[in-house]
């Protein structure tokens, strides 16, 4: 995290190499700073893909593609914070408006990124994630001890490996794919979207997957702890385990609309709600290859 | 006391957001109330069983302390010092409330109810199997005075002499309430074991 | 030691540990020993309890909202650089964001943020609609979308209908039952993403 301003001795050193002709019309610019730990690097990007992965040392090197002479990159750094920011020129549209970037930074760097069309990836980090995107598939991989925040209207949403993680994820439209997310909170609320679950549901965690009209598929080993609560106002529910009954229930249940019970010694809790969407909790061994 | 898996880095960067939120930057009071809100809003709902009650405690509670942060000097953790300024908060607001919060009368009535228990069935056992959520439903059932003591001191790692001082008793009365309140879950674990034994 | 000395002394063993005495006591005592352990037990599984619950989001924007107005928040651009991702908008307006999701919660009658209110109120308000089935809010951001960014246009349509419909299921659960939390857990759930459009939709940069 930063340190105080008095006693941040790294200059902001940026290099920007010769802009060379990379394909008709695209330019390729390089930038390179100098940054302490926990840096903090955003990256607003009307149009386009945003790629971060992690690289040793106390760098961060961006690389960025522009489609044309139609978008500039205004790029700063303040302190341990990098900014990236594409700017549009009149006559700009979603192809001549584009520019790519990847992103090299320190594992424990905090990052930002903003893209309409997107996509948008991260792997390897440590620090904070946030992302959002209107249209932008985005993707996390390969994140420890991370909080993940991801909001989009209709962009896809994967995320594979995430440890020990604080995870939100706010979709409209977008489906929304966990692939073995554990950690103290993971929280989907999601509006037409598919949210699909595969994991543990570990870490003492809290796992809450919510929807209107999207299905929720969850899967589940057979030594999961978990105390689950699953209902669906309009939808059906289907339950692949044999849940110890819960004791109370905080609604009314009808069979076919909800079920409730705990696993093991209910470690985690979890949640699936709907309103109309279908929701299953599966057994993996019976996953659908 | 900082959250679980608090790490070297994130006491630093506590500090830092200490002396940032003293000069106002909502960035740092965001930090500090990351780091510690969900310790803060699980003793408040444990308290009041009730979500919405938790959620006004929990405001309260950080709103004092961020007033109050430019006072800070640095003589104890700063969790701890959130820790206690939550607590009392939560005291008092239920006081204010006429919301139970220990009453003698009320731990002593709770002595004299029998444990539930079927004519001839079994005693369970509980080595081994006590868990969280069973645990979480025994503590909603407990009578709000032992609930209370239970809480400060098992789950939240206060002293007798820290809970006496708190809530105005003394440190025996403490201490032997500390332990009806845990004979009194151990009754509502097995009576609950045996009836979800009873619906198999 | 017998029994009832070693149950008397039982507090004190638990919390600073045994003694040769209860020791031996315990070794010849099953019920005695039995005791012992779940009640150590029970004491140990209450670490299960500590800091396990996540306030919901309102939380933080109630107490964002009160620290900005009684002037213990200054802006973000006089306090230095920003420390938090999704936090560093160097937009003197941001903070506004969570005022207008509260504002958009009231407006279209969320009795939830009013603990004394009756829960009947949910029914009874609902938001101003245009002809066309959204709200005049709504209509304002597709405009400015439609001037910016008229490829995404459709997209935000969509989803602002969505939303829309999200709410109204919400809003009738609740009038079914009030006191159902998941529905007002929905509801919030709805109007979280109705303010991230809003907040998506504001601070797209111009071309």
């Amino acid at each position: 995290m930063m340190r105080s301003r008095g006693n941040l001795t790294k200059a902001a050193v940026v290099t920007i190499l010769a802009g060379v002709a990379f394909g008709a019309g695209e330019i390729r610019k390089e930038f390179r700073y100098s940054v302490g730990p926990k840096a903090t690097v955003s990256v607003t990007n009307q149009y386009g893909p945003v790629s971060v992965r992690p690289i040793a040392g106390n760098q961060v090197i961006v690389t960025a593609v522009l489609n044309s002479d139609k978008v500039e990159v205004d790029q700063n750094q303040t302190g341990n914070r990098v900014n990236m920011f594409s700017r549009l020129l009149p006559g700009a549209d979603g192809e001549t408006g584009k520019v790519e970037y990847d992103l090299q930074v320190p594992s424990d760097a905090n990052v930002m990124l903003h893209s309409n069309t997107g996509p948008l990836s991260a792997e390897g980090l440590t620090g904070e994630i946030a992302m959002e995107g209107t249209t932008a598939a985005v993707e996390v991989r390969n994140v420890d001890d991370a909080h993940v925040h991801i909001k989009t209207l209709d962009g896809p949403v994967t995320l594979t490996n995430v440890q020990k993680g604080h995870v939100e994820i706010t979709s409209v439209s977008g489906d929304v794919n966990l692939n073995q997310v554990n950690g103290m909170l993971v929280e989907v609320n999601s509006n037409s979207g598919k949210i699909h679950y595969d994991g543990n549901f570990g870490d003492n965690g809290q796992y809450r997957l919510m929807s209107n009209t999207g299905d929720i598929e969850a899967f589940a080993p057979d030594t999961a702890s978990i105390d689950v609560s699953a209902r669906s106002i309009h939808g059906q529910v289907e339950n692949d385990f044999r849940l110890e009954p819960e004791q109370t229930t905080p609604f009314l249940m009808r069979a076919e609309s909800a079920f409730s019970g705990t696993l093991g010694k209910a470690a985690s809790s979890v949640k699936l709600h709907s309103f109309s969407g279908k929701i299953h909790l599966k057994k993996r061994s019976t996953k659908s290859k | 006391m900082t959250e679980a898996g608090g790490r070297q880095d994130a006491r630093i960067s506590e500090a830092e957001a200490i002396e940032r939120a003293k000069l106002g930057d909502s960035d740092a009071f965001r930090i500090l109330y990351d780091l510690h809100k969900r310790r803060v809003y699980s003793l408040c709902l444990r308290m009041t069983a009730n979500t919405a009650q938790a959620e006004d405690l929990t405001q309260e509670a950080f709103l004092q302390l961020f007033r109050k942060i430019g006072t800070f000097r640095g003589e104890s953790a700063f969790s701890t010092w959130l820790h206690r300024m939550a607590v009392n908060v939560v005291l008092m607001q239920l006081r204010k409330k006429n919301l139970p919060v220990v009453s003698l009368e009320e731990t002593l009535e709770g002595e004299e109810e029998a444990p539930r228990k079927e004519p001839g069935a079994p005693d369970p056992k509980l080595a081994g199997s006590i868990d969280r959520l069973h645990l979480q439903r025994a503590l909603e059932e407990l009578p709000p005075g032992y609930r209370t003591i239970f809480l400060l001191h098992d789950v939240e790692g206060y002293e007798h002499n820290e809970i006496a001082a708190m809530i105005n008793c003394s440190i025996g009365n403490s201490k032997s309430q500390l332990h009806k309140a845990r004979m009194k879950l151990r009754s509502l674990l097995k009576a609950n074991k045996t009836e979800a034994a009873g619906r198999r | 030691m017998n029994c009832a000395e070693f149950q008397e002394l039982l507090p004190e063993i638990l919390d600073s540990g045994e003694t040769s005495e209860s020791k031996v006591h315990a070794h010849s005592c099953k019920e005695c020993s039995e005791l012992y352990a779940e009640l150590r037990e029970i004491s140990q599984a209450a670490l299960l309890l500590r800091g396990v619950e996540e306030p919901n989001l309102r939380v933080w924007n109630s107490i964002e909202i009160t620290l900005r107005q009684e002037g213990l928040i200054r802006d973000a651009a006089l306090a230095g650089p920003a420390l938090v991702p999704g936090h560093s908008r160097n937009w003197r307006l941001a903070w506004l964001v969570p005022i207008a999701a509260l504002l958009v919660v009231m407006t279209s009658g969320i009795a939830i943020f009013q603990r004394n209110s009756q829960p009947q109120s949910i029914a009874n308000l609902t938001p101003i609609s245009t002809a066309d089935g959204g709200t005049a809010e709504d209509q304002e951001i597709l405009r400015a979308i439609g001037e910016r960014t008229p490829t995404l246009r459709a997209t935000y349509a969509a989803d602002l209908q969505n939303i829309n419909s999200y709410i109204r299921d919400a809003q009738d659960s609740l009038k079914n039952d009030p006191g159902d939390e998941e529905a007002q857990r929905a509801l919030m759930g709805a109007y979280e993403q109705r303010a991230m459009v809003y907040e998506m939709a504001f601070e797209r940069p111009l071309p």
